[in-house]
């Protein structure tokens, strides 16, 4: 009882009910208390229906009548079974109490803590625990305002220091140097720029920055008191400009000045101070560059059409003077050109006309040679049979005949030689078939193994998989078992059940082993009072055979009658004996629930109150009165 | 007698046995006398037996650098000697253009070795057709070579199917082959394309050369190699792969779409002129005739093609007797025929080794 009490108690409080600390079972629980608790319970419950009540019993007799009927009410719409009435409130007995809150306390929702241990187990879960375990973590820290806080993600922005090597570049200017200086570059003293410098990574940069100060020096760069930015931005039109001048001249290079071998050196130099790159070193580049200006050199070659003649022709005379001679000009140069293009056709023409007929030829005579190689080897043939048949033409007919013989013979010979070898050959055939055979079947049996071991294997990554998921699973359980609140020993909860389950059952055998005795005793009982009757039917019917005639017989059957009639009594009265005892029993157990109803001092308080309740209402009538 | 006999045995060169067994291997497991390696592979090529989902041809024939194969293709039922086989192709190679007789004799083979299961009795009739002409086939009757004769060959195929599928088209492989093009014809069955094809040298009997036809060509290099030392050839594949080739032919005929196309750089050399319309009118009316036989459409075809054959060798200067008349080009240009014309007879003389060099 104290146990459930106190459960009961606690799932009031967690309804809201302020119910104080010390209070741990109903039969300490005042009206006031009793109220509390069921407007808590009725406010988790119905909303709308607790609205109008207030937990605290209100001062004036009337308005704890009509909150005690209202409460009433409440409870009964939720469903309460047994009779309610403002006096379960205002004079509340344990038994009725315990009820009461019982069938409120059931009807409460389950508990939003326990609710939120639920666990809705999986990865997800356990992404919100980590969520929520990092904000706890972020709230527990002071804040700090974002500049003020410790830099902790630097190591993926290194920035790494360039190294530069100073090296030497051979310069083109030293083309007009000193030749001491242009062996010293070119010499074996002198590594190739790019060996000059052994750290992989710094070649770039190296070079890099060579580049740079060596645009700085460029002749129209006198702008080394401007600052960098402008130079730079003036330098990318200027590099394009440069480019284009150098590779201009060399394009309009025409048919009588040839541009060969302009090295790539002396090309860079025209752009700029000592950037050529250090000679006796070829690159592709320079190869490459070479190549196209022989292809231009050739297309010179074609006939030209001299661009580059008819600015010359532009001289500085007077205008209309200088139209006309530009026209006659121009059209004798136009009938040369058509002259020449039409020679140029004609000639295309022949030389197409004689290519086709020595086409045609070429394929005529390849083919009268073929035809001829080919007559030729049949020839030869034909020729060499004759000659067989020439030499045995002089004896023909026997010669005839022994031909005959021969074929024959080699005819039997090569078909025996045939059969013999059929002995070799059938069997390395059928054995070669059937080993082929067996490895055919090998492959299927290994091919099936390998199935199986795939089957197998993905049972066991699917079993490890599984292993790892329970495992998880079990930590975060754990987890969360160390986090729930320890104040409810569920475990001595559960104990004092299963003992009370056992004695339970213990009594409930001790009640049917009395259950069974008592119907032994009655059957007993019964089974003795019939064979009473009986005997005494017997015997009655015996005696007062005999009694008609004899005296003393007659007596005998009065006394018999007697004592019959005697132990009878002596029977009903035990039995009275019995009901009454029971009937005593049945009333002493309903004292004590009354006297537990505490009716007396309720009685006693409700005629308190009814006069305090009488005085209010004539308070209110004179009150009335004088209004 | 003798003579022709000798010259008639001596064309048949070797034939073999090519098997496909129950492990889905197809070997070649016997011949006579022998067989180089590259034409072992191309014969395992050109029998159906290898490759998955091949059907069966009963009968194909081809050739190979002046070597022609036949190839006759049966499978064996469950009641005969032979076990472990499923297929077996007999194949025979001969130097002549006979598919009648090979087709018959290796028929013969066939059931011999059905029969008996080993190859010594095929040898026995092989050589017996080898040296006497003759051999005793299965069922009570004698095959005798001298009873399929070259001509007949040549003369078996149907022109007026040729003509009838193609129409006025038909010149174009008329022209193709007199002045020796490269003709490549197209069909997913090799049956229609041996049909087809050993019909159109009939176009230029004058010549009888059946030498250019190669009826059962394959994409392979050595096969295509083959096909290009020879001038003028008529190659039949059954690949589609073969119209991406146009390195391959001059004129291309679709056969399963009966679309006959002219490669561009041959344009030029079969442009056709009032000549060939008259041509091909001729040969559309021979063949439409249902009185005449197909000998004698080829016959009125040779004579057309002798008529302008003769009229080209009458602008030839005079020869010396026995050789042939040559022309050269100026001769030609003074007829002052139409281009067309011109270019035809221009490229005919080649052909026909009538030019003056």
């Amino acid at each position: 009882m104290e146990e459930a009490d106190r459960i009961l108690i606690h799932s009031l409080r967690q309804a809201g009910s302020a119910i104080p600390e010390d209070v741990q079972s109903l039969r300490a629980f005042t009206a006031e208390l009793a109220v509390a608790a069921v407007v808590g319970c009725l406010q988790v419950l119905r909303p709308s229906l607790s609205s109008g009540l207030t937990p605290h019993l209100p001062p004036g007799m009337s308005a704890r009548f009509r909150l005690g009927m209202s409460l009433a009410q409440a409870c009964s719409d939720l469903g309460y079974p047994r009779e309610l009435g403002y006096q379960s409130f205002l004079y509340p007995s344990e038994p009725d109490l315990r009820q009461l809150l019982l069938f409120l306390a059931e009807r409460l929702p389950p508990d939003p803590a326990q609710e939120s241990t639920q666990p809705s187990v999986g990865e997800s879960a356990i992404l919100l625990q980590a969520i929520g375990a990092r904000v706890r973590e972020l709230l527990a820290e002071p804040w700090v305002p974002p500049a003020l806080r410790p830099q902790k993600h630097q190591d993926h922005v290194r920035p790494k220091a360039l190294h530069v090597q100073p090296f030497i570049l051979p310069n083109a200017k030293s083309l007009q140097d000193a030749s001491e200086v242009q062996e010293f570059q070119g010499g074996p003293l002198v590594a190739p720029a790019p060996a000059q410098i052994p750290c992989r990574a710094g070649r770039v940069a190296s070079f890099l920055e060579e580049h740079g100060a060596q645009l700085h020096e460029l002749p129209e760069g006198d702008s080394t008191r401007d600052a960098d930015k402008a130079h730079r931005r003036h330098l990318a039109p200027r590099l394009v400009e440069q480019l284009r001048q150098s590779w201009g001249q060399a394009v309009s290079s025409t048919s009588g000045v040839p541009a060969p071998g302009r090295d790539l050196g002396e090309l860079l130099c025209g752009w700029g101070p000592g950037s050529g790159e250090p000679r006796g070193k070829g690159s592709r580049f320079t190869h490459a560059e070479k190549f196209t200006f022989a292809q231009e050199e050739e297309a010179t070659h074609v006939p030209p059409l001299a661009p580059a003649e008819v600015p010359s022709l532009l001289s500085p005379l007077s205008p209309s003077h200088l139209e006309q001679e530009l026209r006659a000009g121009q059209e004798a140069e136009l009938a040369s050109l058509q002259d020449h293009l039409e020679l140029m056709g004609r000639s295309i023409k022949e030389a197409g006309a004689t290519v086709k007929r020595l086409t045609l030829s070429t394929g005529q005579v390849e083919a009268e040679a073929q035809q001829a190689w080919l007559s030729t080897t049949e020839r030869e043939q034909a020729r060499r049979l004759k000659r067989r048949a020439v030499d045995l033409l002089p004896d023909a007919p026997s010669n005839l005949a022994k031909l005959q013989v021969v074929v024959e013979a080699s005819a039997q010979r090569v078909i025996h030689l045939a059969s013999q070898w059929e002995r070799h050959r059938v069997p390395l055939l059928a054995e070669y078939r059937a080993l082929k055979k067996r490895r055919d079947q090998r492959e299927l049996e290994s091919s099936h193994k390998a199935a199986e071991l795939q089957v197998l294997q993905e049972c066991v990554c699917a079993a490890a998989a599984e292993a790892r998921r329970k495992e998880g699973l079990y930590k975060q359980l754990v987890a969360e078992l160390d986090t729930l609140p320890g104040d409810m020993a569920r475990s001595a909860y559960t104990h004092r059940i299963l003992e009370i389950v056992g004695s339970i059952r213990k009594q409930k055998e001790e009640i049917t082993k009395i259950l069974s005795d008592t119907k032994l005793l009655q059957k007993e009982i019964n089974a003795l009072t019939g064979k009473l009757d009986r005997t005494f039917a017997v015997t009655d019917e015996l005696v007062f055979k005999d009694a008609k005639k004899d005296d003393s017989v007659r007596k005998a059957y009065k006394y018999l009658a007697a004592l019959h009639e005697n132990c009878s009594q002596l029977i009903q009265t035990i039995e009275d004996t019995g009901t009454i005892l029971r009937e005593v029993r049945d009333l002493e157990e309903q004292i004590e629930t009354e006297t537990g109803k505490k009716t007396l001092s309720n009685l006693e308080k409700i005629l308190e109150d009814y006069r305090a309740v009488r005085q209010e209402n004539a308070g209110l009538l004179g009150r009335v009165h004088e209004a | 007698m003798a003579a022709a006999e000798a010259a008639e045995t001596q064309l048949m060169l070797g034939v073999g046995l090519i098997e496909k067994d129950t492990n889905g291997d197809t070997l070649w497991v016997w011949c006579y006398p022998s067989t180089t390696a590259e034409l072992r592979d191309m014969l395992l090529r050109k029998c159906c037996l290898t490759g998955e989902n091949q059907q069966l041809h009963t009968f194909v024939y081809g050739q190979y650098r002046r070597t022609w194969f036949y190839v006759t293709t049966t499978e064996v039922p469950d009641s005969s000697v032979l076990k472990t086989v499923t297929h077996f192709s007999i194949v025979l190679t001969a130097k002549d253009f006979n598919p009648e007789k090979y087709a018959a004799f290796t028929r013969i083979l066939c059931r011999m070795y059905l029969k008996h299961g080993s190859p010594v009795k095929m040898m026995e009739s092989y050589i017996a057709v080898l040296t006497k002409g003759i051999c005793q086939s299965e069922e009570n009757g004698s095959f005798l070579s001298k009873d399929f004769d070259a001509r007949k060959a040549y003369l078996a195929g149907s022109i007026k199917d040729v003509v009838s599928q193609f129409g006025m088209e038909t010149v174009i492989l008329y022209t193709a082959l007199m002045l020796k093009k490269r003709i490549v014809v197209y069909h997913p069955r090799i049956e229609a394309i041996q049909e087809f094809t050993r019909t159109l040298p009939a176009l230029v009997w004058h010549r009888q050369d059946w030498s250019i036809l190669h009826s059962y060509v394959h994409l392979n290099a050595d096969e295509l190699e083959a096909l290009k030392i020879c001038t003028g050839y008529i190659a039949g594949f059954v690949d589609p792969e073969v119209s991406n080739r146009p390195d391959l032919y001059d004129v291309f005929v679709n056969l399963a779409d009966s679309e006959i196309t002219v490669s561009q750089p041959a344009k030029e050399a079969m442009t056709m002129g009032k000549l060939h319309k008259e041509i091909g009118q001729l040969i559309v009316q021979s063949a439409e005739d249902p009185e005449k036989s197909d000998s004698q459409v080829i016959k009125d075809i040779s004579l057309k093609t002798r008529e302008i054959l003769t009229n080209l060798a009458s602008f030839a200067e005079v020869s010396d007797d026995g050789e042939k008349p040559k022309l050269s080009f100026e001769t030609l240009k003074q007829k002052r025929f139409p281009p067309a014309t011109e270019n035809f007879l221009c490229h005919l003389a080649a052909a026909e080794q009538m030019l003056k060099i």
